[in-house]
């Protein structure tokens, strides 16, 4: 690949490391392994780069990392215990100098982080390239591979779920 | 509009993804009935929670500066090549790099030899294979209390470890690699998006000898001895950089703060 393709290809594709690295820590559930599985991703992506014409390229990205996050769960399943955020959140929460509304506001997130990385991977996924990345369905529908009637239905269900775990269907009924 | 269309379109409402006459249908719907309306605000008020307090991360400088080494490589377009070494499947894709680090092995291996000559060649190997995924640190860690003690019982050498973030060359970590067929401590600095690897190990040459730089493969590696240990420095940061981190770290070196 000549010089102008990698210049192009670190001006359209590098901009959205930082998505890309987000899909993979809610997929994986930990640090490294989001690192490993990205770094994977782009040079992989690096090859198939002569297959990307015009688009959408962190779609194109995202789905990339997916699949390699999925990859890496299918060969990594239950070689290892991953505590999701746990320890960190704790950390963080039983920090003495926090104040009480501080500290409320983080066990709120504790929370939120804990029901997310609960859901099954199809549901985290939808949720992530929505609510974090702000995807289209379209766009899910790409990153994922599946109609946007299913990208829609498994949005509703997992915020079913989430409303549920995080008590906002008993308030808002309330 | 029927309360069932209504719930089904409710998702796709919260999310602005319904066309614009759908999507007065169910405003409309949504101003007479109660029962979807309440359904409405559970799953606009997730969304919202989940909006504001879920996390964006940012891709980390480490990730960024093994993504940029590994595009630098000449054949990081090229088809993975099948791993020679070990079998590491997830890390197939970097399978150029080891490539990269044999076809140096081979080019210095063709020059007349030494120890040093050897020494080299494992350093260079050994840096360019620390920049494959999952292969840069044992331990990471910015802080030095943390690095220095993991050296202990995993290696008889304890590495320096100086603090040198104060002058921009953050502690990225520490791992345990071969060099000269015997286990040596790596500790790992960065600056920008370059890595310094740092390897030392004990030696019974006395005699000082100050910082030399040598050119390989476009990484530049520093080698200097100094109370009894030899230290070798391999990145590939400019020459000058490179020389400030070397002056500052065995200046560090020579008067550890504890």
């Amino acid at each position: 690949m000549a010089q102008r393709d990698a210049e192009r290809f670190e001006r359209i594709v590098l901009p959205h490391l930082d998505d890309a690295y987000t899909l993979a820590r809610y997929l994986l559930r930990d640090e490294h392994d989001a690192q490993d599985v990205v770094q994977d991703a782009v040079l992989r992506a690096l090859r198939y780069f002569d297959g990307y014409r015009d688009g959408d390229a962190r779609a194109w990205l995202l789905a990339i990392v997916r699949n390699c996050c999925l990859t890496w769960q299918r060969r990594h399943r239950g070689d290892r215990v991953t505590v999701p955020f746990a320890d960190e959140v704790a950390e963080r929460i039983s920090d003495p100098r926090e104040t009480d509304a501080l500290a409320i506001q983080r066990s709120d997130r504790a929370m939120l982080e804990r029901a997310v990385a609960a859901l099954p991977t199809e549901f985290r996924e939808v949720i992530v390239l929505r609510e974090v990345e702000g995807l289209s369905y379209k766009e899910i529908s790409d990153v994922v591979g599946a109609p946007m009637g299913t990208v829609m239905s498994r949005l509703a269900r997992a915020r079913k779920r989430l409303a549920s775990a995080l008590g906002i269907d008993a308030r808002e009924a309330s | 509009m029927r309360c069932a269309d209504c719930r089904d379109a409710i998702t796709a409402y919260v999310d602005g993804e319904l066309l614009g006459e759908e999507q007065r249908d169910v405003d409309e719907h949504l101003a007479s009935c109660a029962e979807c309306r309440s359904e409405y605000d559970i799953a606009a008020e997730t969304s919202r929670t989940l909006k504001e307090g879920l996390v964006r991360y940012a891709a980390p400088d480490v990730l960024k500066a093994r993504i940029r080494s590994a595009l630098a490589q000449p054949s990081a377009f090229e088809p993975p090549v099948p791993l020679p070494r070990r079998s590491w499947p997830r890390l197939a894709a970097a399978g150029f790099l080891i490539a990269a680090a044999s076809s140096a092995l081979t080019f210095s291996a063709m020059r007349p030899g030494s120890t040093r000559r050897a020494a080299t060649n494992d350093i260079l190997a050994s840096h360019i294979r620390s920049l494959m995924p999952g292969h840069l640190v044992d331990v990471a860690s910015t802080d030095q209390h943390n690095v220095k003690p993991w050296f202990n019982g995993r290696i008889d050498v304890s590495p320096e470890v100086p603090r040198l973030d104060s002058i921009g060359f953050p502690l990225v970590g520490g791992r345990v690699d071969y060099v000269g067929g015997r286990p040596v401590p790596a500790v790992v600095y960065g600056r920008r998006q370059h890595m310094i690897n740092v390897f030392s190990w004990p030696t019974t040459d006395a005699s000082a000898l100050a910082p030399s730089v040598s050119t390989e493969n476009g990484y530049h590696l520093v080698h200097w001895r100094n109370g009894g240990m030899e230290l070798w420095a391999v990145s590939d940061l400019n020459v000058a950089e490179l020389r400030q981190f070397i002056d500052a770290f065995s200046r560090a070196e020579a008067s550890p703060e504890r």
